[in-house]
């Protein structure tokens, strides 16, 4: 993917000084025509276009602004119940992310939604243990992690 | 009882570039706006801290091999030579001279030398701030 990234630029490097033009815009230009020659040639690579990630972490932030709003109505209905029926609890989750900035990133996400946050990470690195603020649907918990974030983080990754 | 900190020490790892850059900015925009080599300096300091936080002190020692000491002696020297190079010119001690010179990549661009100044302010504070805490935090 780092290739690919180095490889356009050196390539809009290129159009400009084929073109003699070195202006921010010149650089656009070659940058936007090696884009073009790099996704015509994308059989060629080992790896899947960048620009596929670049998408893939675009989809993660709306994911993450669409489940900070819903999870705060979420909370906002529990605080202004006039009857306190929520149960804490903690709860295990256990995860398939591997590298260090995927669990920093999965445990951000967990706990800037609210009702949910981390507050240990084993020491292998393979389950979160998560502090909730309702445990009546734990199960419902885990599989919205599971299904959107996790989901999400792991086509980031993808290579 | 060692704690898995990984969320901690990747986020240091990045935050530090961000206070670091921040840093630079405030020394380099003491003249005209709100900043200079003090605040500079202690941001400075703070960034190096979170690392040490993060992760321990003899880890940064090694990624940092920087004799704190002598980094305070570095700053008086340059800050009081600063000041002592007008006497040279028949000026008063602590006159500043500044011109404008034309800068590959800047343009014109006016030095002054009370940024030399600063410079010495800014080690000076990056120095003695480091040298408390790893006092301190040596202590066994």
């Amino acid at each position: 993917m780092s290739f690919q990234i180095l490889l356009n630029i050196f390539l809009a490097f290129l159009l400009m000084f084929l073109t003699s033009n070195y202006s921010p815009s010149g650089f656009v230009i070659g940058y936007l025509l090696g884009l073009l020659s790099i996704i015509a040639l994308r059989r060629f690579f080992k790896y899947r276009l960048y620009i596929g990630r670049v998408w893939a972490v675009i989809l993660l932030i709306f994911l993450f602004i669409k489940e900070l709003i819903l999870a705060n109505i979420s909370v906002l209905v529990l605080v202004l119940r006039p009857k306190l029926e929520m149960q804490p609890a903690f709860f295990k989750y256990d995860t398939e992310l591997k590298e260090e900035w995927e669990i920093t990133l999965l445990s951000s996400l967990i706990t800037l939604t609210p009702g949910t946050v981390v507050v240990h990470v084993s020491d292998d690195n393979k389950s979160l243990f998560i502090h909730v603020i309702d445990s009546n649907d734990i199960n419902e918990t885990i599989d919205s992690i599971k299904n959107s974030f996790e989901k999400a983080i792991l086509e980031v990754s993808r290579s | 009882m060692k704690v898995n900190n990984v969320i901690l020490q990747f986020t240091a790892k990045i935050v530090f570039f961000i206070i670091f850059f921040f840093a630079i900015h405030i020394f380099f925009a003491g003249h005209y706006t709100p900043g200079g080599g003090f605040v500079g300096g202690l941001v400075t300091a703070s960034a190096i801290v979170l690392l040490i936080i993060a992760f321990d002190l003899n880890t940064v020692q090694r990624l940092l091999p920087i004799n704190y000491v002598y980094l305070v002696a570095i700053g008086l020297i340059l800050a009081l030579g600063t000041a002592a190079i007008s006497m040279f010119v028949d000026q008063p001690f602590f006159t500043h001279f500044f011109d404008y010179f034309y800068l590959p990549l800047f343009g014109k661009t006016s030095l002054h030398t009370a940024a030399l100044f600063d410079l010495g302010v800014y080690l000076v504070v990056v120095g003695v701030t480091m040298t408390i805490i790893q006092t301190i935090g040596d202590d066994e």
